[in-house]
């Protein structure tokens, strides 16, 4: 079986090659970027990608984002030494066919491999539960301050910045903290977007 | 005596300076027609009688009102609609294109610019320009009819009124008499920065007692200083002091059971003190009489009390509004200032975790592998002893790089760069037996205080740096300098490796690049056959905290 390692961390490199030395597996190649990976991917043709998720110049969801899209491509094994939230559920939905913690027992590794090699699908029960956590507390509606709900309800009449500031009495930069914090809280990434959700984050 | 004590006279007394400019205006005028006959016209008697029951009216007014807030409020309305009715006598019964009449029209229109904006501007004016137009129909007929001097005054009273609504929308006069710059200017963050704005409140209002009761959404009561009679105090209230959320702010008088509230349209609303406050409170205060203000932040919500106040007048409502904004401000500012000094310390915190977890939990995950591999070695009955002795070297190795990290988190003070340079002089002895290069660090003599952030830094871009001169160009030597630069630390590597083209994108020092951008420096690369040079710039300030 031919196996692809992308990590950018030289001390995990060098330990995984000597982990699969000895075994079935053989080391293709070593790509230290995402860039490297597709690049090495596309040449070296490798059945099993090793992908760490942080790495330079495209993460390991990046990677295999573009991977996916591109349809033919070798089985995915995303090591990880910890994900926030949003990683995790971007992880889960590109459905990779190992995940695996760096801080669990490196055995879990090898028995992720067998499995991922045979076709099966392997995932750390403990991944597993942080995912269902993640989707869990996404999917919770945030609460808001009474003075963030009643910004809400004036960017949800269309109010600029200056008009909202006339009206709470505060300066035009005060409105645009509070903005982006109720934009953080709510997971929105403009006024647009969190006007269109306003109806139900004021439950009205 | 008189000449300093003047302007408090008439500070937030508009109701006063309308009363005494009605009895000065139509003394005035009643001089104006006594010495010129011929303005008097037709019906001189009538002018005189008018005029004199007018003056006497105001001067009535005039002392009513001096002291009383609740009654200036009470009559503004009524006098407002006898001050029309003289303009419209005086039109009638004097000779209309020649008598000064003109001044009754400002009168009126100003007055309800000032107390009650442009809306009541807008109605005044009109029903004036209604007035005069009817009046000037009804005398047109007659011989004096002059058109052309009609039209230009029937001009000037329109632009007039323009002006004065347009003053009223944008609430000039609000803004104008009301500003109070030194919580406008900010003030400085401090523990005592709800006493000081207390201070500053009372002293605008020239109030000699005022309390500033604030609750956050998670407090049970409003607490907040009180200073009483110049005495400093605490003072606490469980419920709020208006029970009616619509009205921002009011005057109250406890012994007359009496609040005075402006509605949102600029109208006076008259209240029992019992309906609207909780005067019980208020009376535990030492308050009688005086203003609330409420004041509202993005984190608190409470009230401005001021009271013992020389001369409360209905002007305190439009001073409580811009109190209440303006205090408002004031918190608002410095929550922000402290959510930017919490977010700094936040945002160092994170990239500490994040060195950690990339140094620290990476290095041991590494190892752990290691020993499976180890393990699975010695299983099969392969040698282990040159692994062993590997893995014991990285241990040895990590220990120096946590033992550095850790005691550049214990410092809680800046270090200065000769001792930054030492550090970095002890890291590229780790590196050099780490990679077998040969690794030497130069500085100049330069004085700077180097955050710890910044230290961090600088350790991991030379690791970096030094591991991709040797993985990517095969360097056995790096040559390291250190200085400090208008303002910015200044990092360059030299190393003797195989060089790059520029255009090669594989070798992009990605990692290099990504934490310099983090720490808003800059970052430039050159390199040629058997020489690579990287300059790192760094901002001794700022940067991600």
């Amino acid at each position: 079986m031919r196996v692809l390692l992308a990590d950018d961390h030289p001390m995990i490199g060098a330990a995984l090659e000597l982990l699969l030395r000895g075994t079935d597996y053989e080391l293709t190649g070593r790509a230290r970027t995402g860039a490297e990976a597709l690049a090495q991917v596309r040449s070296a043709r490798p059945d099993i990608l090793l992908l760490d998720v942080n790495m330079p110049d495209g993460s390991g969801i990046e990677v295999l984002r573009t991977l996916r899209e591109r349809g033919r491509a070798p089985r995915v094994v995303l090591l990880t030494a910890g994900m926030d939230d949003p990683q995790l559920i971007a992880a889960d939905r590109l459905e990779p066919e190992g995940m695996v913690l760096k801080t669990a027992d490196p055995a879990l590794l090898l028995e992720c491999m067998e499995e991922v090699g045979k076709g099966a699908r392997w995932v750390d029960p403990e991944i597993a539960e942080r995912i269902t956590v993640a989707k869990h507390r996404a999917s919770a509606k945030p609460s808001l301050t009474p003075r963030e709900r009643e910004l809400v309800g004036l960017v949800r009449q269309g109010l600029r910045n200056r008009e909202i500031a006339d009206r709470l009495g505060v300066t035009e930069g005060t409105v645009k903290v509070y903005l982006h914090g109720i934009f953080d809280k709510v997971g929105v990434e403009n006024r647009t977007e969190l006007a269109m959700q306003a109806a139900e984050l004021l439950g009205v | 005596m008189l000449l300093a004590s003047a302007p408090n006279l008439f500070k937030y007394q508009s109701g006063r300076v309308v009363a005494l400019g009605r009895v000065m205006l139509a003394s005035l005028f009643l001089v104006s027609i006594w010495l010129d006959r011929t303005q008097s016209g037709a019906a001189a008697q009538r002018s005189y009688i008018l005029l004199l029951v007018y003056i006497t009216f105001a001067l009535a007014l005039a002392l009513a009102t001096w002291r009383n807030w609740w009654l200036d409020a009470r009559l503004a309305l009524p006098a407002h609609f006898v001050d029309m009715a003289v303009f419209m006598g005086i039109v009638f019964s004097t000779n209309i294109y020649t008598s000064p009449f003109f001044v009754f029209f400002l009168l009126p229109l100003l007055a309800a610019a000032i107390r009650w904006g442009w809306r009541a501007t807008a109605l005044t004016a009109a029903g004036l320009i209604l007035l005069y137009l009817g009046a000037g129909l009804l005398v047109g007929g007659g011989e004096a009819f002059e058109a052309q001097r009609f039209i230009i005054r029937s001009g000037n009273l329109m632009f007039l009124s323009a002006l004065l609504i347009w003053f009223g929308i944008h609430q000039r006069f609000t803004q104008l008499f009301f500003h109070v710059d030194e919580l406008h200017n900010g003030l400085p963050v401090e523990a005592d920065l709800l006493v000081q704005t207390l201070r500053i409140s009372m002293k605008a209002a020239e109030a000699g007692s005022g309390a500033l009761l604030l609750r956050a959404d998670s407090d049970l009561d409003y607490e907040g200083p009180c200073m009483r009679n110049g005495v400093p105090g605490c003072g606490s209230v469980e419920q709020p002091l208006i029970s009616q959320a619509a009205l921002g702010q009011l005057l109250f008088n406890l012994p007359g059971n009496r609040a005075l509230a402006d509605h949102a349209r600029g109208r006076f609303r008259f209240c029992k003190a019992s309906d609207v406050i909780a005067a019980d409170d208020l009376s535990e205060l030492g308050a009688a009489e005086g203003l609330i203000a409420e004041v509202r932040s993005g984190t608190r919500q409470g009230w401005l009390v001021l009271w013992d106040m020389a001369e409360l007048s209905t002007d305190y409502l439009l001073v409580g509004r811009e109190l209440g904004q303006a205090v408002g401000a004031v918190l608002d500012r410095a929550a922000l200032l402290v959510a930017i000094e919490e977010g700094a310390a936040a945002r160092t915190r994170l990239s500490l975790a994040r060195d950690v977890h990339d140094s620290v939990v990476q290095f041991l995950a590494g190892a752990s592998f290691r020993v499976e591999a180890v393990m699975r070695a010695s299983r099969s009955g392969m040698k282990i002893d040159r692994d062993l002795e590997e893995l014991k070297r990285l241990l040895v190795n990590e220990q120096g790089e946590i033992r550095g990290f850790i005691s550049a988190l214990r410092r809680d003070r800046k270090l200065e760069l000769a001792d930054a340079v030492e550090e970095l002089r002890a890291l590229a002895k780790r590196l050099s037996q780490q990679w077998a290069v040969d690794c030497r660090v130069g500085a100049t003599a330069d004085s700077a205080a180097i955050p710890i952030r910044l230290q961090l830094d600088v350790q991991h871009l030379l690791r970096e740096a030094v591991a991709n001169a040797v993985r990517h160009g095969q360097a056995d030597r790096v040559d390291i300098g250190i200085g400090v630069d208008q303002g910015q630390l200044r990092l360059e590597v030299r190393d003797n490796g195989s060089g790059f083209s520029p255009a090669s994108a594989a070798v992009q020092p990605w990692s290099l690049k990504e934490r310099v951008e983090r720490a808003q420096g800059s970052l430039d690369v050159s390199s040629e056959a058997g020489q690579t040079n990287l300059t790192i710039r760094l901002p001794l300030t700022g940067g991600n905290g």
